[in-house]
């Protein structure tokens, strides 16, 4: 994929020149159309986000628009008419009738803090698309321009080739007219990603919060409703769309389980059994066999991952932990549950056993997430104990044993060697210890690391960095830790979104979320790694991953770590925050502001690599 | 909190409580006969009580990184508040809390259990002003009923050490209309 922005001094993007075009053309004085590369984020009066520009720079004059099958082109269309009614069209000369067009307008938010607008939420549209200036909804005073993500899906069997992509404007400036010319190239993205792109929650209660309509027209409790369950399954289906993940944990800090993210229990001790799979089973089947995907163009696929609601709580009482009642406990249900999706056939996930608490919410005596005292790592192995006693040794169901590291991490890989299987590790930690990944990758775990989605008011291309470094580090995967989030008010007091990357639809009459202008990037980042992580059979990885950090903003792959500080050798409880702050400063300032077009020439390099490709 | 709003001593004439705050009371007075204070005393450890008030704004989470309990000490009470939250019909969390170490105005929920049913905690706090119903409980060694949040009742209760000291407190609650999603986060 690929929205070339060229530069007179690109020699990347001069082999492409002669070959895509774009015509611009005012019809009339007061109304155009602008096309703009996807980290190029417009604002309602016409110009650019501010964090966008490069000093010096002007939005580019030409823009080309170069992509790989299976796999999504975007690029911002920008509407610039006076005050009235204007009326939008596209149409995409495609005779096969393959390539598909989805449009949608950019909220633009204003931010509280800066007291500027972003665009981020993207409502769907249909085309033609009728509307006015300034957009009654987003309520801007004096706005003179309205922004449209626009998808061009390309799918796995279109035809290589040039396709002219037209737009159209009539306003009361007159009618204008946009030219672009799309190229797909043969090469065809693979639908598996070499990073999983996490995007997590908690709970349910959010749901409710952020769908009062839904809830209000639902008859008895909302939590045990199929619309609840709908609106669960509309969020898997929008961060796998959007090549994603989407993850919701089912308990909280003191052991207590959503009733929907488990099955009911029943008894005690030798008694306890589970009662139904009501519940479970309304959440997690279509989810599981992959059926809830169904109608999305990367086709049905089980989930990959999924948390279970085990927990110190659950199934087994606390008040037995350290008895024999404890064990038979877990060990019962535990076995129910592994015969129960056995026989479901749901051996395509991994099933993670998980555990969040933390000591300072005062409900257990461990730090299940991010130990940091080195005793607690005894609750872990006496976990993967009772687990491996649960399940049959050759059960086909995947059940994983996941931990979030950070200040034990490096002791952990070690003396949990066999035991944690699934690592999500602390980036910053992470950035000392370069060998790792490829040593849990070698023994068969899987590795991810987090962070958060960075907030609008960074530049549009800061969010390719976290795809990007798990690719450059080898790890498999990265989880943005909350993306449900969008604060009370997103739309006219907007916190930046730095928990958020979908909105709720409700108020726009969509029964579940709209994506934002950063997933669709990032999206489009993940694609191009899939895309190039295919040409590691004919370039070796580590020969790639040199060449791509210098195109990403000028740095070397070494520089995406940091050295091991000396502190390090001691216990964690020894050290501090301030610390592990200062040992991972070299890469703080390296990323501290990402070029807005860093992802651009990742992408070039990709799809050079690409289209040389046999 | 408006004190007179809040309080229900206990002792109250017995056609003026229902069965859930008759149920409560008397397991928060069990709670008083079986919760060990010297066993309470030694679950923070003198790390946590050291770091809890300290502050640098270049490590927003100095305090709760730092916040560690001894493990045998948290496990036999915590045992101890399980038993006693079922001792009732309903839904109900044994909750312990213990004053603060020099800071008489303030006091640290020092174990929750699974039904996250508390009328005072606010989520995530590592220690809070200390409600004056505590306070009292604290003080005189009075069982109080709180019914300040609507539907909610809390009996607290006092816990003595081995001297006959008030050492800290156990919180009886429960929720008439239980929230199956709350604070599962």
């Amino acid at each position: 994929m690929d929205l070339f922005y060229h530069k007179p001094f690109s020699r990347r993007t001069a082999w492409l020149a002669g070959v895509l075009a774009l015509a611009a053309l005012p019809l009339a004085a007061g109304a155009s159309l602008e096309a703009l590369p996807e980290y190029l984020r417009p604002d309602p009066f016409g110009g650019l986000v501010a964090v966008d520009s490069s000093p010096g720079a002007a939005p580019p004059k030409t823009l080309r628009l170069t992509g790989a099958r299976a796999g999504y082109l975007s690029f911002h269309l920008v509407v610039k008419a006076p005050e009235g009614d204007y009326r939008l069209g596209l149409q995409l000369a495609d005779p096969s009738g393959r390539l598909q067009v989805d449009a949608y307008r950019e909220w633009f938010h204003f931010t509280d803090s800066e007291k500027l607008y972003y665009p981020d939420a993207l409502v769907p549209v249909r085309l033609p698309y009728r509307s006015s200036l300034p957009e009654p909804d987003n309520r801007i005073v004096h706005q003179t321009a309205q922004a449209f993500w626009i998808d061009l899906w390309i799918p796995p069997d279109a035809r290589p080739g040039v396709y002219p992509f037209r737009a159209t404007l009539e306003s009361k400036g007159g009618p204008a007219d946009l030219t672009l010319e799309v190229r797909v190239l043969a090469a065809v993205i693979p639908n598996e990603d070499v990073v999983t792109m996490d995007h997590n929650s908690y709970g349910t209660s959010w749901i409710a919060e952020q769908y009062p309509q839904a809830r209000a027209q639902t008859a008895g409790d909302f939590f045990q409703s199929d619309a609840l369950f709908r609106l669960i399954h509309a969020y898997h289906r929008i961060f796998y769309e959007n090549r994603g993940i989407f993850h919701q944990l089912g308990y909280g800090h003191g052991g207590k389980v959503g009733p929907e993210f488990a099955p009911a229990l029943e008894g005690s001790g030798r008694n306890k059994h589970i009662a139904n799979w009501n519940l479970f089973d309304r959440h997690y089947s279509s989810l599981l066999d992959g059926s809830a995907f169904a109608a999305t163009r990367r086709g049905s696929q089980p989930i990959p991952f999924v948390y279970l609601p085990i927990n110190p709580e659950w199934p087994a009482s606390y008040l037995w932990w350290g008895e024999p009642g404890y064990e038979t406990e877990f060990v019962n249900v535990v076995s129910a549950m592994e015969r129960h999706f056995r026989e479901k056939g749901w051996t395509r996930t991994r099933f993670e056993m998980f555990f969040n608490h933390k000591k300072r919410y005062m409900g257990f005596s461990w730090d299940g997430d991010e130990v940091r005292f080195l005793k607690d790592e005894s609750y872990f192995r006496e976990f993967g104990r009772l687990l491996r006693k649960a399940l049959p040794p050759d059960t086909p169901v995947r059940f994983v044993f996941r931990a979030d590291v950070s200040w034990a991490m490096e002791r952990q890989f070690q003396d949990l060697a066999g035991v944690v299987n699934l690592w999500v590790t602390s980036g910053g930690i992470l950035s000392w210890y370069p060998r790792a990944p490829e040593m849990l990758r070698r023994r068969g775990d899987v590795v991810w690391y987090y962070s958060g989605p960075p907030p609008v008011t960074k530049p549009a291309s800061t969010i390719t960095r976290f795809p990007f470094q798990a690719w450059l580090w080898g790890v498999n995967g990265y989880v943005h830790w909350l993306t449900v989030d969008a604060g009370r008010d997103p739309w006219f007091h907007f916190g930046g979104g730095g928990t958020a990357l979908v909105y709720p639809g409700e108020r726009f009459g969509v029964e579940g979320p709209i994506p934002s202008v950063r997933l669709k990037i990032q999206r489009n980042a993940v694609e191009d790694l899939a895309l190039l992580a295919a040409l590691e059979k004919s370039r070796p990885a580590a020969e790639l991953r040199e060449e791509a950090a210098p195109r990403f903003n000028g740095s070397r792959l070494a520089g995406w770590w940091n050295p091991r500080p000396a502190f390090a050798a001691r216990p964690p409880d020894e050290w501090s925050g301030t610390d592990i702050d200062e040992a991972t400063q070299a890469t703080d300032r390296m990323l501290a502001r990402i070029p807005p077009e860093a992802w651009q020439h990742v992408r070039e390099f990709i799809l050079q690599l690409a289209s040389e490709e046999k | 909190m408006r004190i007179a709003a809040l309080l229900l001593i206990a002792g109250m004439p017995a056609a003026a409580a229902d069965s859930w705050t008759v149920a409560l009371d008397e397991a928060a007075r069990v709670a008083s006969v079986m919760v060990d204070g010297d066993l309470c005393q030694r679950i923070v450890t003198p790390r946590a009580w050291e770091y809890m008030f300290q502050e640098n704004p270049r490590d927003r989470f100095l305090s709760s990184d730092n916040y560690d309990v001894d493990d045998q000490a948290f496990l036999a009470v915590k045992k101890t508040l399980i038993r006693i939250g079922r001792l009732v019909p309903f839904p109900a969390d044994a909750n312990l809390w213990l004053p603060v170490p020099g800071h008489p105005d303030k006091i640290h929920v020092t174990i929750r259990n699974a039904h996250e049913l508390s009328q005072f905690w606010p989520w995530g706090a590592l220690y809070q002003e200390m409600p004056a119903p505590m306070k009292t409980v604290l003080e005189t060694g009075r069982r109080i009923t709180v019914t300040a949040k609507p539907g909610w009742i809390s009996v607290l209760s006092p816990v003595h050490n081995s001297l006959g000291d008030i050492v800290g407190l156990v919180e009886v609650a429960a929720q008439r209309t239980p929230d199956a999603h709350a604070n599962v986060k």
